[in-house]
């Protein structure tokens, strides 16, 4: 088989496995994800080659292929800072998200040979996690909007739902580094008032200053029954970080809604797929706090590892790899910075907060609280 | 006036070195009760810990300390009356009052060598010291060879918040830490309190070209910046951060890179790994992978084990700063100083001390450009000497208050 054909062919077998769990709740068995995160493994050495030599540097190549998905080495997540990471010529790329942050002022970038398997593997995860009731909602953005940041994989993200499963009424509120709060509160006032659930999109550092905005006028809400928070983000490159039970708490207070109608999504520009707090699809008692585990489609995968690169058993904190198989024209496995400890199928994210500080002749009383 | 101020000084340092003396000995039983304390506090292993503590006591001995004493005051007898000094008026050093040292988490007993020197300046001190009760052990011993230390020597523990300390009421306050931490502290002192600070620092070295003739001589630095990388997993104001290699030497760049690897394996059996928490894993986990995916990208080259417990990375990317990670170390291959000056202004590295192999007049002269308070040899980093001046600071000279007689 060509490129094309052969790609043509993974990608068709990835978007069945999304529109089956989307359509007919049919899961991936681990020996079938096995055998195609291989392939997609595979079909990577062949034509990425900056992941090829890579994987060279850890032993493994098209002549020594591994046998578990456990074994296919994890790209960092910085690498998309330092190359191409693509199957295809990136000039051809149908889709390019770039990173918010920079390290050092490089940017990086995830390439996208086509938009298919992004649109169904979005729309079928935040369909099962964010509205397992299949209320068609107002969308309240405050990510970026796509029109003006075509390069926001939130941006992307946010549009794609809003457009496929919006009432047609979307805001965004986020215009470079000003936020229009007053049509935000308009907006919500209209959704009380004529009673459409909304759905408030929002990055952990936006929803901050939202709530600190909303304090400052004093100002509360009774949103519709079925709003919904999604947050999403954390605090990268920010100086103020809070406490996320805390946001939490005060968002559902602000907004009249339980906590359990606030879920936590978890992505990345280098992945193609997300990850979503169970809240809303268990539906707890949410009088009782809880452990919020963050659940996947069955197409992407986490592991824990070790500073040696192997995987940790259940229950121990370490470094997360993602395998996501829609990542199917960059790198199938990715290392990241964040931790996380599994249990069973789901994952519990520990902390997201990067980058080692310069420690001196110590790390002093860091803790000092000045009387 | 409290009661060590009618001690002769001589008599203070006696009992000082004394009491370090005691401590210095691996079996003395307050010592051997606190080794597994400090183990559990700080993360090291064992040897690394017996390591700090031989260090830190081995250099409080009479002679260092008079010869400290007297380089910065003149003599040790104007602590104790007026006294000449040569072509200087006639001096008395008075206590500066009452000094609060508080400690840090890492470094083991930083807070011991500024509370030795307020109390040969004769002052009361107050340590604020950590869970695993060092100083208190150590004012123990002091005041069982001297009684008059029982009466001006205190170690609180350290509870954190819930045990925080008022500033306003001490003459002198010595903190280690981050700018915002010694900027809260200072902010919380009374006006005319002195402060002390010791910010976070980092230490570099500097290999010229010349010393790379042989494989012995190349070998024996690699020896010492392995040494300086590895005590204290890296996390000391005087562990190697950054090594910065001349090109040009018999022995290039990438070959050094590959001893100091082999050395950094060799130095962890004296002294293995510590403990390591799962945000350090991760970041050596990606640190190692990254540098992996540049050197198959053609840029520079990565030396580590499978245990991720060490990370040698040649030629990171000149826009990337030190990665601050447990025995983790950056070398660069430059040409001559310059372009280690402009990679730590860059990123505003502030060096607390460069070892330097090398003779060449320009690496003293790099040494003084980039603010470095200490020159050093390859594996002496970690040691500093007493009559040093940490932090670029004099050691007992701010614990006194002068009075001079001018008729």
């Amino acid at each position: 088989m060509n490129y094309a054909e052969e790609s043509h062919q993974l990608d068709a077998e990835i978007f069945t496995v999304i529109q089956r769990w989307h359509d007919y709740d049919r899961d991936l068995p681990e020996d079938a994800f096995n055998e195609l995160a291989l392939r997609v493994f595979e079909h990577q050495l062949h034509y990425n080659q900056p992941y090829a030599r890579y994987c060279e540097t850890q032993n493994v190549s098209l002549e020594r292929m591994p046998e578990h998905w456990h074994e296919i080495p994890p790209v960092p997540s910085a690498a998309f800072k330092e190359a191409a990471l693509t199957t295809f010529d990136p000039e051809q790329a149908a889709l390019v998200f770039e990173t918010s942050g920079t390290t050092a002022g490089h940017t990086g970038r995830h390439y996208m040979e086509s938009t298919k398997l992004y649109d169904a593997a979005l729309i079928a995860g935040f369909d099962r996690f964010m509205r397992p009731d299949h209320i068609r909602l107002r969308y309240l953005n405050l990510v970026p909007n796509p029109a003006l940041n075509p390069h926001s994989s939130l941006g992307y993200m946010m549009g794609r739902v809003s457009e496929r499963r919006g009432d047609g009424a979307t805001a965004w509120y986020l215009h470079g580094e000003t936020f229009n709060v007053d049509a935000f509160i308009g907006d919500l006032e209209a959704a009380v008032e004529y009673d459409r659930p909304v759905c408030i999109a929002a990055t952990a550092f936006a929803l901050v200053n939202v709530l600190d905005i909303l304090h400052e006028r004093r100002r509360y809400f009774a949103l519709p029954t079925g709003s919904r928070v999604m947050e999403t983000g954390g605090f990268k490159g920010r100086s103020r970080v809070v406490d996320r039970d805390d946001l939490y708490a005060r968002t559902a207070e602000r907004f009249g809604m339980t906590n359990c109608s606030i879920v936590g999504e978890y992505g990345m520009t280098e992945l193609t797929s997300q990850y979503y707090d169970d809240v809303m699809v268990i539906g707890h008692d949410h009088s009782i706090a809880r452990v919020r585990y963050k659940l996947a489609p069955p197409w992407l995968r986490a592991r824990v590892v070790g500073s040696d690169g192997a995987t940790l058993p259940d229950g121990t904190v370490g470094a997360l790899v993602h395998v996501d198989l829609a990542n199917r024209s960059s790198c199938v496995a990715i290392l990241t910075e964040d931790l996380g400890v599994r249990f069973d199928d789901s994952l519990v994210l520990i902390g997201r907060e990067h980058g080692a500080a310069l420690r001196g002749c110590s790390l002093a009383a860091e803790d000092l609280i000045v009387r | 006036m409290n009661a060590l101020r009618a001690v002769p000084a001589r008599r203070v340092v006696r009992a000082v070195a004394d009491a370090a003396v005691r401590w210095s000995d691996a079996d003395f039983p307050p010592r051997v009760r606190l080794l597994d304390r400090i183990v559990e506090r700080t993360g090291y292993t064992k040897p690394v810990v017996e390591y700090a503590l031989d260090q830190l006591f081995g250099s409080l001995t009479v002679d260092s300390l008079e010869a400290t004493i007297a380089g910065e005051l003149g003599s040790l007898d104007v602590l104790d009356e007026f006294a000449l000094r040569p072509g200087r008026p006639r001096a008395r050093a008075l206590p500066a009052g009452v000094v609060c040292v508080i400690s840090s988490r890492t470094t083991i007993g930083v807070a011991i060598v500024p509370a030795i020197f307020a109390l040969c300046a004769k002052c009361e001190v107050l340590v604020k010291d950590r869970e695993d009760g060092l100083v208190r052990a150590f004012f123990s011993t002091l005041g069982q060879e001297l009684n008059e230390f029982r009466e001006v020597t205190r170690a609180q523990g350290w509870e954190g918040e819930g045990d925080a300390v008022d500033l306003g009421r001490f003459d002198v306050v010595v903190a280690f830490g981050s700018d915002a931490t010694l900027g809260r502290i200072a902010a919380a002192m009374q006006g005319g309190a002195r402060f002390i600070g010791y910010g976070s620092r980092a230490s570099i070295g500097y290999v010229a070209r010349e010393e790379l003739r042989d494989l012995v001589q190349a070998t024996a630095i690699a020896a010492g910046a392995a040494r300086d990388l590895v005590l204290y997993e890296t996390e000391g104001c005087l562990s190697l951060h950054a090594l910065f290699v001349e090109r040009g030497g018999l022995i290039d760049p990438t070959h050094f890179t590959a001893l100091v690897a082999h050395e950094v394996e060799r130095a962890s059996i004296e002294f293995p790994p510590g403990k390591r928490d799962a945000r350090a894993s991760a970041r050596i986990t990606n640190a190692r992978n990254l540098a992996a995916f540049r050197s198959a990208a053609g840029s520079g080259s990565v030396f580590s084990d499978a245990r991720g417990s060490y990370l040698a990375v040649l030629d990171p990317p000149a826009s990337e700063p030190p990665a601050f990670l447990p025995r983790a170390l950056a070398i660069h291959a430059v040409d001559n100083p310059s372009d280690a000056i402009g990679y730590l202004v860059r990123h505003d590295v502030p060096v607390e001390a460069v070892a330097l192999a090398g003779k060449r007049e320009d690496l003293r002269t790099f040494a003084t450009e980039i603010g470095a308070h200490r020159i050093a040899r390859f594996g002496d980093l970690q040691r500093p000497p007493l009559g040093g001046n940490h932090g670029g600071r004099a050691r007992i000279a701010d614990f006194i208050t002068w009075i001079t007689d001018e008729r």
